[in-house]
Parts: C-alpha cells; structure tokens; sequence
C-alpha cells in the first residue's frame, strides 16, 4: 500500500513534492495539520506568525489563514477540503487571495501521513498549475523548458 | 510579483506555440516575419500570440512600426520559474518547524505522563 503513488505520471510533472519522515506517530502530525492552534506553531517560514486561522476540516469545509511576516506584510491563503481520511490523508484547494477574500491562483495540495514505525512519513504535493492546464488543455512537461529558460536568463 | 501578474505569466505560458516563440526568442531579437516561419503560421495568428506574450510582459517590441522585433523579457520567466522553488522552500521550512513543533509537544506529554513507554 503506497498513498503517494495515486497520482499520475502526467500530474507528476507539474507538481512539488515533498517528504519528511517525522519522528512523532501519525495521529499527532495529522492533528498538527488539522488544529489551527497547532498549525500556528510551524506553518510559513521562520518569524511568520498566523495573524488568522479558520479552519472547518470536513469534506466542502473551508480554510482561511492569514500569514504575518516579520516586516508586517500579510499574505492570505484560503481553500476548501475535497477529501478528508484522518488521520491518513487531506486533499485541499489552496488559492492565494487578497484581504477582500478575492481568490487568485489555484493549486491543489495533497497531503499524506504513512506510519513507517512509531514515525510518520509525510508526503505532501501541490499542483501548481492545475487551473491554467484544465482550462488550456494543454500538454506537455513545461517546466522543464521553464528551467532552461530560467538556466538561460541567469547566463546572460 | 503578485499572484495575479503569475497567474497571467503561467496561462501565457501554457501554450506551445508560445512557448516556442519564447525559445526561439532565447537567440536574439527577431521579427514577426522570421517568427512566423517555423511555425507555418498566419501572420495574424503569431502576432495575436506575441500580443499575449506581450500582455504578460514576457516579451517587449520595438517601436519602430514596420519591423516591430521582439525582445525576451527575463523578470516574469524567472518569476515563474522561481515559483515552484518559492513553494519548496516554503514547505521545507514549514516542516523544519513542524519537526521541532512535535519535539516539543511529544517532550511535554513525555513529561506529564511518565510511564509511556515507547
């Protein structure tokens, strides 16, 4: 059984993934996910605080966090739960958006909590450009030529 | 650069025939006529491409109304190349947190109730 291979190859490519293997047992790193009160203690980059955490974990239930850096800038986030299997797995739309609540770009993150032992293996992956690509249909492993273009311009 | 100016970046971006106006743009200024060779395109067709391209501030074009060339803009291509690694690196050190979070929390229930024995 491996939840971190339900995604398709196609998918793969236009996603970010990242694993850490937690030292703690997989009901407490699912709670650390799911508990505003906990997910203020580490969500953002160092010295980012939660200025403002809802969190309605259900299946249509929403989010909305805001992150307050160091220097006071303030960056929303807010999404929707579209799968929740505690304390295995949370499926989530993950969409910047403005003070207003006006949503921006939308990305889809998937997030799993495998027991390896008394730790937990999570897996998490976000889809970055899954609106542009449903609505274009487009095909195609672009980010790699995104990297090359990135390559080009730092050499010249 | 904001959300939305990225959003603009990635559905440009999103096309193959832009996307390969943008590789061959990668050599040099060239003109709409040159850009439309490869391509077996209508003039119209590459220019309603380059106006997109252009919109998303991806390429900028001469003034000079005849040959009009069209030039690589490097901010919003590095922007949304960045973007994915911005994302990384926002987890990795989220998870960074979250490590020493659990630490923490796992230390104090060790403490609160001594005898959990592992």
């Amino acid at each position: 059984m491996d939840a971190t291979t339900g995604v398709d190859a196609q998918q793969r490519e236009r996603e970010i993934t990242v694993t850490r293997l937690f030292d703690a047992p997989r009901q407490l790193v699912f709670q650390a996910w799911t508990e505003p009160d906990r997910v203020a203690r580490w969500l953002g980059p160092p010295g980012f605080v939660i200025a403002y955490c809802t969190m309605d974990v259900r299946p249509g239930g929403a989010f909305r966090l805001c992150l307050r850096s160091p220097s006071g800038a303030e960056y929303w986030r807010q999404g929707v739960y579209r799968e929740v299997v505690a304390p295995e797995r949370l499926v989530y739309t993950f969409v910047w958006s403005d003070a207003a609540g006006k949503p921006h770009y939308e990305t889809l993150v998937t997030v799993t909590f495998d027991e390896r032992g008394d730790k937990t293996e999570l897996t998490l992956h976000q889809s970055i450009f899954k609106s542009v690509a449903a609505r274009d249909e487009h095909q195609g492993d672009w980010s790699k030529e995104l990297q090359r273009f990135a390559e080009y311009l730092a050499n010249n | 650069m904001s959300p939305d100016r990225l959003s603009i970046t990635f559905s440009a971006l999103s096309d193959p025939t832009r996307r390969a106006i943008l590789a061959r743009l990668t050599s040099g200024e060239v003109s709409v006529t040159e850009l439309a060779e490869p391509f077996k395109m209508s003039l119209p067709a590459v220019c309603k491409h380059l106006k997109v391209l252009e919109q998303a501030g991806l390429i900028t074009r001469g003034r000079e109304a005849q040959w009009r060339p069209c030039q690589l803009e490097a901010g919003p291509l590095k922007d949304a190349a960045d973007w994915l690694e911005h994302y990384r690196r926002f987890w990795e050190q989220s998870f960074d947190r979250l490590e020493d979070y659990l630490g923490e929390v796992q230390g104090k229930a060790k403490r609160d109730g001594r005898d959990d024995g592992r």
